[in-house]
């Protein structure tokens, strides 16, 4: 991993901690927003929460850099469910979510590759 | 085949079942209740990874031909390790030590009874060196207590004298982090016995402890040296006078990889490191695989000189026996030049090192055993043994093989993993990788936390009155009232030993 695609990895992780601050955020406090969307899957409250804290979960994980890694891929499954609810259920017309959830399984599926090296079951394999 | 298990049917199998997987459970996510996508979503990730294995990677055939079932067979094998040492390996079977011979130490090192039951697991009728005890032990107040003065054939000022017969064997900073060398040199300080600095140069954190130090000199002489690796008379004057330096050690090669020199990387070189060591930052420095001085029999014994006048302390050197020949013609030069080692430490073959290429680890060198009895034989033979005195190394870390080497002819003890295990170490064989478990050889902090200096340096202490105890029992049990005289014929050789076999090439080849 040489400097400049730790420089890109870590503004990847940065921007992706700053939207799930508050989308977790409004998950786990019960914004009238997510309320709405969670009924629509009919996931309402349990699975609002139970994503609200992978989220969470997610940011934290991305923001040290001995775990940045499993937090992409955690982001990497939490985004493709969310891909799916979009593309399913809810659809991708009104507002921007859906849209985001693509360019995050983007972004962390960008810093899966860029610290490859250090899924610990990949690194001990390729050693 | 009948019967058995068909492992590449079974993954082709799974390979077409967790993309099925994931569709089942995306339908079920549709259709049924949202929380299904959880596992279609998992099912996604592993088709992917799958995938990335079956069609994109080109490393590992087996992951291509099984795909991610492939990788179980990965996974398994790299903790087998652990699991062979914690469930399955034998008490006696691991190396270099066996589960006997690490507790024996843990136990010795903590202070409690090392005494065991029932029976010796080790066996009795195939080719081990054992001890004879005497029809008449003695007591263990009429024996002399253990002394041995260094640098007394040459009268010189300041000899050194020990009243233990162990030493710690070199063990560098950098090999070892900062507080395994503080808690070891704080140990060894405690217990009273001298340590050996490693060629690490400068012994900063040696020093810092206040211990008696044999200073190690390197084939690079690190702390000592010119730039071009050559020494420095001004830089080893000063620091033998140094009140903690009481010994100097001239490292001609090392029983783990002798003949072989070594490279410390630039990645290595921090400002620490190359103060130390008199090494310039941003550049490669290589180890020789000899000493730039000593090209031959003749400059090697010069050197030895040269040190010893500059030193003005003991001066002894270190190796690793290849041919006894070649030992046999360094001893008529010493003989020549009237110019003796004050100590000269046998390295055996099977020594320990933080990192040495496999075919050096394992097939160089000649191991301890046959290496001392010839070294001592030759100087008994050429009439020099009382010119110098013999230390020995290599796996002495528990008190019958340190009574054997004794018996073979060595003065003294080195000892590095018997003390390295007494402060913890697990044999985790990872000192190469600065990922030492228990924080002895890495300079992580995080894995350094858990070394505690002051309770690590009280079993180092623990462990060498252990060894000391034993030392006099077995004396006794000898029937042995002076240390001085502790002779082969104290020791039972079978026939088919290394060792036999080099007393019997000794006796009917006097050029060897």
């Amino acid at each position: 991993m040489n400097r400049s695609s730790l420089i890109i990895s870590w503004i990847l992780q940065l921007s992706i901690a700053a939207i799930f601050i508050p989308t977790a955020y409004f998950k786990l406090t019960g914004n009238p927003e997510s309320v709405a969307l969670f009924s629509k899957l009919g996931m309402e409250p349990t699975g609002r929460y139970v994503i609200g804290f992978l989220e969470a979960a997610a940011c934290g994980l991305l923001l040290n850099p001995n775990s940045a890694v499993h937090g992409a891929i955690l982001t990497l499954g939490i985004m493709m469910g969310a891909v799916i609810a979009h593309s399913s259920k809810i659809g991708f017309s009104d507002g921007v979510f859906g849209y985001i959830a693509i360019a995050l399984v983007i972004v962390s599926s960008a810093i899966i590759f860029i610290r490859r090296k250090q899924i610990k079951s990949i690194a001990r394999m390729l050693s | 085949m009948a019967g058995s298990v068909d492992l590449h049917k079974i993954s082709r199998f799974a390979n077409l079942a967790i993309p099925s997987m994931a569709v089942l459970f995306f339908l079920g996510g549709h259709y049924l209740s949202f929380y299904f996508h959880f596992l279609t979503v998992t099912f996604l990730l592993l088709t992917l990874v799958n995938l990335f294995y079956l069609f994109i990677q080109k490393k590992h055939t087996l992951l291509r031909n099984f795909g991610i079932l492939g990788q179980a067979r990965y996974i398994i094998e790299s903790i087998g390790p652990e699991m062979r040492q914690y469930l399955f390996a034998n008490d006696t079977e691991e190396r270099p030590f066996n589960r006997i011979e690490r507790s024996e130490i843990y136990r010795k090192s903590k202070g409690i009874d090392a005494a065991s039951a029932f029976g010796s697991q080790l066996n009795f009728d195939n080719a081990e060196v054992k001890i004879r005890h005497s029809m008449y032990p003695v007591d263990k107040a009429d024996i002399k207590p253990y002394s041995l003065t260094f640098g007394e054939e040459r009268g010189l000022e300041n000899s050194y004298t020990i009243t233990k017969p162990y030493m710690v064997s070199a063990m560098s900073y950098g090999a070892l982090g900062e507080k395994a060398v503080r808690a070891l040199s704080r140990g060894a300080r405690m217990a009273g016995i001298a340590m050996n600095t490693g060629e690490g140069g400068t012994p900063k954190y040696h020093m810092a402890e206040g211990g008696e130090l044999i200073f190690q000199m390197g084939t690079a002489k690190f702390g000592v040296r010119n730039d071009d690796g050559s020494l420095n008379d001004d830089k080893l004057r000063k620091l033998c006078a140094e009140p903690t330096i009481k010994m100097v050690e001239i490292k001609l090669s090392q029983g783990a990889k002798p003949g072989k020199g070594g490279l410390l990387p630039k990645e290595k070189i921090t400002k620490e490191i190359s103060e130390l060591r008199g090494v310039p930052m941003g550049k490669d420095v290589v180890s020789p695989a000899h000493h730039i001085e000593c090209v031959c029999k003749k400059t090697t014994v010069a050197f030895i000189k040269r040190v010893q006048d500059i030193a003005m302390i003991p001066v002894g050197i270190k190796l690793c026996i290849g041919k006894t020949s070649d030992f046999l013609e360094m001893v008529l030069e010493m003989k020549a030049q009237n110019i003796f080692p004050d100590f000269i430490a046998v390295d055996g073959a099977e020594g320990g090192t933080g990192a040495a290429p496999k075919a050096f680890m394992d097939g160089y060198g000649m191991p301890l055993l046959p290496a001392l009895y010839s070294v001592n034989k030759i100087l008994v033979r050429e009439g020099v043994r009382d010119k110098t005195k013999i230390i020995a190394a290599g796996k002495l870390i528990n008190s019958s093989r340190q009574f054997i080497a004794l018996a073979l002819g060595a003065d003294a003890i080195y000892s590095a993993r018997g003390f390295m295990l007494s402060l913890g170490c697990i044999q985790a064989m990872l000192c190469g990788n600065n990922t030492c478990p228990v924080g002895i050889t890495t300079h992580d902090p995080s894995l350094q936390k858990g070394l505690i200096v002051e309770e690590k340096a009280k079993r180092i202490a623990n462990y060498v009155h252990g060894l000391e105890h034993d030392f006099y029992e077995m004396l006794a049990a000898s029937g042995i009232r002076d240390t001085k005289d502790i002779k082969i014929d104290q020791l039972y050789i079978p026939e088919d030993t290394a060792l036999a076999g080099q007393i019997k090439a000794l006796l009917n080849n006097p050029n060897l």
